[in-house]
């Protein structure tokens, strides 16, 4: 079965093909474009939307020629249909529609999130994980009950990534910036204390972003060390408090804020701890891409034929707790 | 000394106190927390548990007795409840249990205390009356944002770890709820639980 995967949810225009084999999947080709906001800000939806209709043709033309395919060779086509950014995730489902409907291969709307969790279990080998999966649109802990993703504990406002991201923004990096945190904050071991806020599974970010920015008015270096130690630590702790409640001997991480060193090396230690395996989604998977959507949309084409065209929705907030997942 | 339970923050220790069976409760150091980090939490929450579970006994909540703090080891020595967590009883049993949970959450409320970690583990069983244990996250606190948060977390769990059961031991938690903080009081905190779920992610926006 060969796949073609379309992401576009947020600052990433993706493409990617798979071919499928029984359960095994092998990526011929996974081509992205990013849209780069200015350094201080963050991604503006129109604009990013405006980026994603510019590269789309190009995007697609070179993944289907690498991964040495037509078009008319694709057995299932998938978009990301949401959580995301509304103007974003309409220029995935009009190039997969388009596609759809003029070549008539069946088309498959994809939960973005799920996404993410389905190419980590197919990358990483994991069978039954806890899953963290932090990026910019999600801080959430999940355990597959019941044919549903459950989820055990998740942030009550802002996420992980958009705390970076935010903090970062506001000491004049450009967005996505957990790379540039990282590297700063390796330059200090200064810890100034910041509000821990852990409430059962859960946490709570937006105190601790407003006091990062006041420390950051002292020393940048001091700020972004503290604050990775803090976030981390309080992710940390929630995943802890989860593994011993649902007993999981797996923890799997995915997402963009997966690729962080310091919260791999912090989360290890809690592995250990528990007598439980940690895997963590290669790197070059860890953020947004077409694998993710392409290999969901192959597992769901084992059990459904695709939607209709008029079926072939966008939603902005589709929560993956509301998926049900029968393959 | 026998290792009970590792638990997320502490490890449990079965051990004895003038010759009666106790619980020696660990809170050992985390390696990947930083270190000043580490050893305020570690101390903050020992205080905090051993203080509050003496003031839970006061007005009624059956809770273990403390029988020895160590803040150097950060450890506590309390009297050991026998019994099963309600996490692991039948589904049943947790449905007609989920009143008592209520019941004993709203006293918890009305006394001006936030548990902070109510998950269906931390209730125990013992010789039919449900203990109370962990107050590790809890707080002194009469603000309703504070209990609508209690409340959001243990309809998190019921949600996900006995989701099969969600909505008969849900409704009979909100009945002892709010047979024991009142009728307009259990307005005012579903409304506010409500509120706290539609500030999630993705929440269904209305």
């Amino acid at each position: 079965m060969l796949g073609l995967g379309i992401e576009s949810t947020a600052h990433t225009f993706s493409c990617a093909i798979i071919e499928k084999r029984g359960k095994k999947g092998k990526i011929l080709s996974d081509i992205r474009k990013i849209y780069r906001p200015e350094e201080g800000e963050g991604i503006h939806p129109r604009e990013a939307s405006r980026h994603h209709i510019g590269h789309s043709s190009q995007v697609l033309s070179d993944c289907l020629q690498e991964a040495n395919v037509t078009v008319n060779d694709l057995d299932i086509v998938s978009y990301a249909a949401g959580p995301g950014l509304g103007p974003c995730l309409r220029v995935g489902a009009v190039v997969a529609r388009s596609l759809s409907s003029y070549y008539k291969i069946p088309i498959y709307p994809v939960n973005h999130a799920i996404g993410h969790i389905e190419l980590g279990k197919l990358l990483t080998g994991a069978t039954n994980p806890l899953v963290l999966l932090v990026s910019g649109g999600h801080t959430m802990l999940l355990a597959f009950l019941n044919k549903q993703w459950r989820v055990f504990g998740e942030t009550l406002d802002i996420t992980l990534g958009q705390l970076l991201d935010q903090f970062g923004r506001s000491i004049g990096f450009a967005s996505p910036c957990g790379k540039n945190i990282e590297e700063l904050a390796s330059t200090s071991s200064n810890y100034v204390t910041l509000p821990y806020s852990v409430k059962g599974n859960d946490v709570s970010f937006s105190g601790l972003l407003s006091a990062t920015k006041s420390v950051a008015t002292k020393s940048k270096v001091d700020a972004c060390y503290s604050l990775q130690e803090t976030a981390f630590a309080m992710i940390s702790e929630a995943v802890e408090r989860a593994l011993s409640f649902t007993r999981k001997k797996e923890l799997m991480i995915v997402g963009g804020v997966a690729a962080n060193k310091r919260l791999s090396e912090m989360l290890k230690d809690v592995c250990k701890r528990h007598g439980c395996k940690f895997f963590v989604v290669p790197l070059q998977y860890a953020g947004d891409c077409g694998s993710q959507i392409c290999w969901t949309g192959l597992l769901e084409s084992q059990i459904k034929s695709g939607v209709e065209l008029k079926d072939t929705f966008v939603t902005q907030s589709w929560r993956l707790d509301s998926v049900k997942v029968n393959y | 000394m026998k290792l009970v339970k590792k638990g997320a923050e502490a490890d449990l220790y079965q051990t004895k106190w003038q010759n009666s069976k106790a619980i020696l409760k660990i809170r050992k150091i985390k390696t990947y927390r930083n270190s000043l980090l580490d050893s305020k939490i570690r101390k903050q929450r020992t205080i905090k548990e051993s203080q509050m579970l003496s003031l839970v006994k006061s007005f009624g909540i059956p809770a273990p007795l403390v029988y020895f703090v160590n803040l150097d080891k950060t450890s506590i020595t309390m009297q050991e409840i026998s019994g099963k967590p309600v996490h692991d009883l039948s589904e049943l049993k947790i449905i007609e249990l989920s009143k008592d949970i209520g019941k004993l959450v709203g006293t918890l409320h009305k006394n001006g205390v936030m548990h902070g970690d109510l998950t269906t583990s931390n209730f125990i069983l013992h010789q039919n009356t449900v203990f109370v244990i962990d107050f590790g996250l809890s707080q002194i606190s009469i603000k309703p944002e504070d209990h609508a948060v209690d409340l959001r977390l243990i309809k998190e769990i019921l949600n996900s770890a006995h989701a099969k059961i969600m909505i008969s031991s849900w409704k009979n938690f909100l009945n002892g709820y709010k047979s024991i903080v009142g009728h307009a009081y259990y307005t005012k905190i579903t409304k506010l639980v409500s509120e706290i779920e539609s500030r999630g992610r993705y929440a269904q926006v209305v």
